[in-house]
């Protein structure tokens, strides 16, 4: 009796890992060619980004917030390193784009921080205006990048044949456990998120914190942009439409929870990574991309439903 | 107290008003065509589908939510209603496409309600999450095809009525809205469960204790939210004949510019829906200026993103 309510305990704080492992579980029954060094390297390849774009994203929901400008920036981001890479070295054509989704992420961090306001709505509207600028800068249309060591930033492979995406995601996982867990900045951030009076009262510079925490999400956000576009060569307003949902929710998947102060991003690792697997798993089984798009919702809805709900009975508990 | 004083005062108060008399002062002068009879009429037809959706939004923001299903529900009421018309007829079609945007309107209170996400920030995400699964399901329903008003068997002079028919040169849709926001109005500033709804959005603690059945009206809100979407979507369909499962994208968040620019607060229980109004005229009126005077199409939605960050600024000022 005690043995299955543990069980049952484990699953409902690790939702994401036991989705993860039953979805591998599954597709070993259906024949098909999921279980290939190939398929498998391609799919961490191609989650890199999206898991990286989710590290700013946690610190943020930590704190807190939320920013959903994510995809825009990236777009913005890629754009901005392809039309000055011909006039300028490489290295400043990323560090441009990147202080310049520090810029983003600072002005989101004001409204927030300083104003009061709601981050859902005000990234929103970041997200609205810097779509614009990209729409703005290239007309709508694809701009090519004509630098080959701009290409192989994304695409080459350094060490041992492991693609560079798979280790800058790794190297970047450590960076990031390592503030939170071990720097007085990330455990701070904690404590903000999970009550913003307390660690006020308690001599945290709380408005400060939040704050770097959207400039660091914005700064990540560009970088992940320079990635994306080095990775297909070509930067595009049309570019993360839909990413800021699925990278929000995927950390909410994986247990880094809306309330704020909750979570980390090893937990935020699990649940994009589940999203993803996800993903592979239905295209695999060839079921139709409308069909996944409604699948995968309801998915989201169903996480968030039981996020909510395990708030609202602790809440009923005390 | 002085006048310049009063002046200020003035102006802070009716922001929207005075700043809706600036643009129409700056057009006329720099565009001689803007006070023509014909641009009015243009400018009052604009008021068609985003107005309807603005009206469903601002009861939504005044109960204290924020209703971002509404792209999902005008994407998927628009096809439905548009595929029922050859079955139904069309005022079967009409009445199964409300239905329907009601139907979607409960499903969304349904799930919020039902996990407890009774906070404006948790109930976002929620209807974000529907409006995904909304708007991927009107994908499925049409298999992504566009499906097109001049390939039906079945009348439909209804539907261009609604869309693009006019009384003199007052568009029959813009006499809809205005109806549809009278009533609205009434039912908000008359009715017992107008003013329950006012006060479950300012505040859902007391309004609890107050013993108003709270669930229930969000219930409501969020079906008149889906339907007057829904509406909104017939409106946009007719006039466009055409009905793309893409249709309601951007809706949600230039109904909330609307309505938040029109004044109404986003923290809940406080505004109008005649606020709304301004709000849609000062939105309408902004993209009217920007496209007679040669702004492109990207600019003006760097500009609108621009301008919702600092209504819901000026928003949170006022409410410190």
């Amino acid at each position: 009796m005690s043995v299955v309510r543990k069980v049952v305990r484990e699953i409902e704080k690790r939702k994401a890992l036991t989705a993860i492992l039953l979805m591998l579980f599954i597709m070993v029954f259906f024949d098909t060619r999921f279980y290939t060094a190939y398929n498998l390297l391609d799919m961490l390849n191609s989650a890199a980004i999206l898991e990286m774009l989710a590290f700013g994203v946690t610190l943020v929901i930590i704190c807190g917030g939320c920013d959903f400008s994510i995809g825009a920036m990236m777009s913005l981001s890629g754009i901005i390193t392809i039309k000055l890479m011909d006039h300028m070295p490489l290295g400043f054509a990323i560090c441009a784009a990147i202080a310049c989704g520090a810029l983003a992420g600072f002005v989101n961090g004001f409204f927030v921080v300083k104003q009061k306001t709601e981050p859902f709505i005000i990234t929103l509207g970041m997200g609205m205006l810097l779509k614009g600028i990209a729409q703005q800068i290239t007309d709508a249309h694809p701009v090519p990048a004509k630098n080959l060591t701009f290409m192989k930033i994304a695409n080459g492979k350094v060490l041992f044949g492991i693609p560079n995406l798979i280790i800058i995601m790794v190297v970047m996982l450590l960076v990031f456990y390592y503030i939170l867990r071990y720097t007085s900045f990330g455990r701070n951030c904690y404590a903000v998120g999970g009550d913003y009076n307390v660690a006020t009262q308690s001599g945290i510079r709380a408005e400060r914190i939040k704050w770097s925490a959207f400039v660091i999400c914005g700064a990540m956000a560009a970088f992940c942009g320079v990635l994306l576009s080095s990775r297909l060569n070509t930067g595009s307003s049309i570019y993360g439409d839909s990413t800021a949902l699925s990278v929000n929710c995927g950390c909410v998947v994986g247990g880094t929870s809306f309330a704020g102060g909750v979570g980390g991003v090893p937990q935020s690792f699990i649940g994009l990574l589940a999203i993803q697997l996800l993903e592979n798993c239905m295209n695999m089984l060839g079921i139709s991309a409308y069909v996944q798009q409604v699948c995968e919702g309801i998915i989201i809805l169903l996480i968030l439903w039981f996020d909510n709900y395990a708030q609202k009975r602790k809440e009923e508990a005390v | 107290m002085d006048a310049g004083k009063r002046i200020g005062n003035f102006v802070k108060d009716n922001l929207v008003l005075v700043t809706i008399m600036i643009l129409v002062l700056v057009t006329a002068v720099l565009e001689p065509k803007f006070l023509t009879i014909a641009n009015m009429g243009n400018l009052m037809n604009q008021f068609g589908p985003l107005s309807f959706v603005a009206l469903g939004m601002t009861l939504a923001i005044i109960g204290g939510f924020i209703d971002l299903s509404v792209a999902g529900i005008v994407s998927l009421s628009a096809v439905f209603t548009l595929s029922m018309i050859d079955v139904l007829g069309q005022f079967g079609a009409l009445l199964a496409g409300l239905l329907a945007g009601a139907l979607l309107g409960l499903i969304n209170a349904g799930v919020v309600v039902s996990c407890g996400a009774l906070t404006q920030a948790k109930a976002l995400f929620i209807t974000y999450g529907l409006s995904a699964v909304f708007s991927a399901s009107a994908l499925l329903y049409t298999d992504g095809a566009t499906q097109h008003m001049s390939h039906l068997e079945n009348r439909t002079d209804l539907f261009q009525a609604i869309g693009s028919g006019r009384m003199g040169f007052v568009p029959v849709s813009f006499l809809l809205f205005v109806v549809i926001m009278a009533l609205l109005h009434l039912f908000l500033i008359r009715t017992q469960t107008g003013r329950e709804i006012c006060l479950g959005g300012a505040n859902i603690t007391a309004a609890q204790l107050a013993g108003i059945p709270v669930k229930r009206r969000i219930a409501l809100v969020f079906t008149l939210s889906g339907v007057l979407s829904a509406f909104g979507a017939i409106v946009l369909f007719s006039r466009i004949t055409t009905a793309s499962p893409l249709l309601g994208a951007n809706y949600e968040t230039n109904a909330i510019l609307a309505v938040v620019v029109g004044g109404t607060s986003l923290s809940g229980g406080r505004g109008s829906v005649i606020r709304t109004m301004l709000g849609v005229m000062l939105v309408i009126l902004l993209s009217n200026c920007l496209n007679l005077l040669g702004v492109s199409t990207y600019l003006q939605s760097v500009l609108k993103g621009a301008v919702l960050i600092i209504a819901i600024w000026i928003d949170r000022r006022r409410v410190k």
